[in-house]
């Protein structure tokens, strides 16, 4: 009886314990399978309208191949979906005085050929981009002095610049770091074709014309990426595009034409995904004495007299948004309270008439045929709108080849434009577009209405100075607002519209980014 | 004949010279390449270190003998963009190129010379006003539009054949990858060949139905009835071969203009050729890889032309270059 009983004893909790453990298994392995099942991805295809050119991430500076490079490579900082700047090959930095950058280096990163990242890494990476013979970064190259590691430690180096420059790290996110080693042993032919990276990515094969294919680093710092394997075929004809994500060849593709988005839109295959594009579109004028818009009630009249709204409902068929700015809203310096000022026809023939333009006046307006969306249409709609205020308009469109040297010689009077920052500085911006031409600085290349502005040259170089960050931020969107609310040396008129579609059966989740780069870990979710 | 060939190739090189030249002309009004390669935010003194390196600082003539004296030791120059030997970058899609214009080419002549036989024995009968009224389509639409039409019903709809690219391909020696062998491959090849053979196409057959009409009436031809030959050898053994001694010519020139204006077929179907990149050398300025691509096409061409004319001696005994 007592021995039956022991048995009994021991035996019932050895079954229940049994059956505990494979209640265990099973569920671990039900865990195990669910988690797996909805964290990676084994393969996703990207039609991109336009292509990479070349595998060396110093080689091009279009973010059609900065985008590509972002999945092999890193830079010292990286930006997520939002825009905003986060650490990748440096943990952490600071700016120690106006010319010195501080970087501390993130410790145990391997680049895909197995050598370690380190401080010549960087060294040589910025005096790479000196090199026009490799380099389309020269002017970053060029500002860089020494690369120093700081009392001996070589995970925390000093960049010194030849001039203070406050959104140097704003920049960081594309210059990206290559190894010294391979990158000095191997010809520049091998290393425009073959890239060797720390990114989460390995380069697979790169067929010109056809597709790229890249694998997961599963060694990568920040964990194995989820996609496994990435194809990105270029396709650059918008129509063949569109027609390969209707069949399924592609799962994402880029860049949806304006003419066949209703077609895209019906088709309940394809989820449309749009966000306004970092690119905002402007009107220059000539700010010289001898203009009419010399006057700032002059310009305020041009401003007050576009319907911008007309201009994005009927030419760019809603694809836009309206800008009061030309920084987008990720961008440092971009200011939420500077106002669009009201269209006002009514108003601006005011200003005109007090101006001692009464009968308005007549004036050519540049644009290009083939570098924006609906350029040239645009063009012809402002026109319209301006000689219902008497500005007789005539529009002299015509190829960028041609269109954009005229701009850089400041051969125009009124002109139509875009521009997006690439360090997300609006400051940057300005030194091309506001501050005074001063050729030995490379300031005010692109200013082709030759506005000079003492106020303004003074806010746009002492903000380079500027140490405190926050103080910095304050600067720049004050700065910003002087120059579009109250000295008008620009009229913004709109942000373009990014547009991709995703071919809904593949069940992959996209999120685009602000600057259109392809970095799978971000846009992509399992 | 020896004299003959000697001075056609002698022609040919001044050809090469005047195409190489022309293209300096057209590269001044190009637009200035070297604002994308030096980034936007250069300084003029940076662009002018740029046009340096790139040689794009001297006047366009020096420019050009230096391109030239290059060019003869077989140095093209580097791509701009891709920075990688400009003609290395042409001849790697040489292949698909080739591939594509052999096909469009295969087409074209069965489809062609089949057809044109076909329309010249009843060429009133309404089947033969059908296929001529077709073959004027072929002339007359663009080729982009064929291109655009055929995915839109075989691919988009239908669902039969893929949209774009070249599909699998397998690297039989060297740098060339052939898509012709692999299922694949094939299936990526038929839209865009029967879109670049579609102008071939009704050429020869309006071609062979001329040809074959003229032969027809001739007195040899009549005999080969009157003899009682089956209707098989009369069309094929004594007319065709006559009537196919133009049409040799024309395939012989058609294949160099198959090759060098793939561009809008290859534009259309994203086929990673010479022509697809020519398009996309001309929107980046890419200067070193235009003038190799206009130089190694003409050479293709003019070697062609040569080709044809040589081989004309042994097809037609009649003729004698002197």
């Amino acid at each position: 009886m007592f021995v039956f009983n022991r048995l009994k004893a021991t035996e019932e909790p050895k079954e229940v314990r049994m059956r505990r453990i494979g209640f265990l298994i099973l569920v671990f392995g039900l865990f195990v399978g669910l988690s797996a099942g909805a964290q990676t991805i084994d393969k996703v295809v990207i039609g991109l309208a336009a292509p990479p050119r070349t595998m060396d991430p110093h080689g091009s500076d279009a973010d059609s191949n900065l985008s590509i490079m972002s999945n092999i490579f890193e830079g010292l900082a990286r930006r997520d979906v939002n825009g905003t700047l986060l650490p990748a090959l440096a943990v952490s930095w600071e700016r120690v005085d106006p010319y010195t950058w501080r970087f501390y280096l993130r410790k145990g990163v391997k680049f895909h050929n197995g050598n370690d990242f380190t401080w010549e890494d960087v060294a040589f990476t910025f005096q790479r981009l000196k090199d026009p013979g490799v380099s389309e970064f020269l002017a970053t190259g060029n500002l860089v002095e020494s690369v120093t590691p700081v009392d001996g430690d070589p995970w925390v180096v000093d960049v010194k610049t030849t001039r203070p420059v406050a959104w140097f790290v704003q920049n960081m996110h594309q210059i990206f770091i290559m190894d010294k080693e391979s990158t000095e042993a191997r010809s520049q032919g091998e290393v425009a074709s073959h890239p060797i990276g720390t990114g989460p990515y390995k380069f697979v094969e790169w067929i010109r014309g056809d597709h790229l294919t890249l694998v997961a680093n599963e060694d990568y710092w920040g964990g194995p990426p989820p996609v496994k394997k990435v194809v990105f075929k270029e396709i650059v004809d918008s129509f063949t595009r569109l027609a390969a994500i209707e069949t399924g060849t592609v799962d994402i593709i880029q860049d949806i034409p304006l003419e066949l988005f209703d077609r895209a839109k019906a088709n309940p295959n394809l989820l449309i995904v749009t966000r306004p594009a970092r690119r905002g579109m402007f009107l220059g004028m000539k700010q010289t004495p001898d203009y009419p818009m010399h006057d700032v009630r002059v310009r305020k009249a041009i401003y007050m007299a576009i319907n911008v709204q007309e201009l994005i409902d009927k030419v760019m068929f809603g694809h836009a948004s309206p800008a009061a700015q030309i920084a987008d809203p990720p961008t440092v310096g971009y200011n939420p309270e500077i106002k669009r000022l009201p269209y006002d026809p009514e108003a601006a023939k005011r200003l005109l008439a007090e101006a001692g333009y009464p009968d308005g006046f007549s004036v050519t307006l540049k644009a290009p045929t083939d570098r924006y969306p609906r350029d040239e249409e645009t063009a012809e709609a402002i026109a319209k709108q301006l000689a219902k205020i008497g500005i007789k308009v005539t529009v002299d469109a015509k190829p960028k080849a041609i269109y954009f040297p005229e701009v850089t010689h400041h051969d125009v009077e009124l002109y139509y434009l875009g521009w997006f920052d690439g360090a997300y500085s609006a400051m940057r911006t300005f030194t091309k577009l506001v501050h005074s031409y001063d050729e030995e600085r490379g300031f005010g290349l692109f200013n082709a209405g030759d506005i000079s502005d003492k106020l303004l040259d003074y806010l746009i170089e002492q903000s380079d100075t500027i140490v405190d960050p926050d103080l910095y931020v304050e600067w720049s969107q004050m700065t910003n607002r002087i120059a579009f609310e109250w000295k008008v040396v620009y009229i913004p008129l709109f942000y373009l519209e990014d547009s991709y579609a995703v071919y809904k059966p593949s069940g992959i989740k996209f999120t685009p980014r602000p600057d259109t780069w392809m970095t799978i870990v971000d846009v992509i979710q399992p | 004949m020896g004299a003959y060939i000697v001075r056609r190739i002698a022609q040919g090189l001044l050809v090469l010279l005047l195409v190489s030249f022309i293209c300096f002309v057209i590269f001044q009004y190009m637009g200035d390449p070297a604002w994308a390669l030096a980034g936007r935010y250069a300084t003029p003194k940076q662009l002018e270190m740029v046009r340096k390196k790139l040689g794009l600082d001297k006047p366009f003539y020096i420019q050009y003998l230096i391109f030239l004296k290059n060019a003869l030791r077989g140095n093209f120059g580097m791509s701009f963009v891709s920075r990688l030997p400009a003609m290395q970058v042409i001849l790697e899609r040489l292949p698909a190129t080739f591939e594509l214009a052999l096909m469009a080419m295969l087409i074209a002549i069965v489809c062609g010379v089949g057809l044109g036989v076909l329309v010249s024995v009843s060429p009133h009968s309404p089947a033969s006003r059908l296929i001529m009224a077709g073959s004027l389509i072929g002339i007359s639409i663009p080729t982009f539009l064929t291109g655009i039409l055929l995915i839109m019903i075989f691919a988009v709809e239908l669902r039969w054949l893929p949209p774009f690219g070249r599909g699998e391909v397998v690297r039989i020696f060297g740098n060339w990858r052939s898509g012709l062998l692999t299922w694949d491959g094939f299936r990526h090849l038929i839209l865009p060949a029967l879109t670049l053979s579609s102008y071939q196409l009704a050429v020869l057959l309006r071609l062979t139905r001329a040809g074959m009409m003229e032969v027809l009436g001739e007195e040899y031809i009549k005999a080969a009835w009157a003899k009682g030959l089956p209707q098989r050898a009369v069309l094929f053994k004594h007319a065709l071969r006559n009537a196919l001694i133009p049409v040799v010519t024309m395939i012989g020139l058609q294949f160099g203009e198959l090759i060098a204006f793939s561009i809008v077929t290859e534009t259309v179907f994203q086929w990673p050729g010479m022509g697809n990149l020519l398009l996309s050398a001309i929107f980046e300025s890419d200067q070193p890889v235009i003038v190799s691509y206009i130089t190694f096409v003409s050479l293709v061409i003019l070697s062609l032309n040569l080709l044809v004319d040589i081989l004309y001696v042994f097809i037609n005994p009649k003729i004698r270059y002197v």
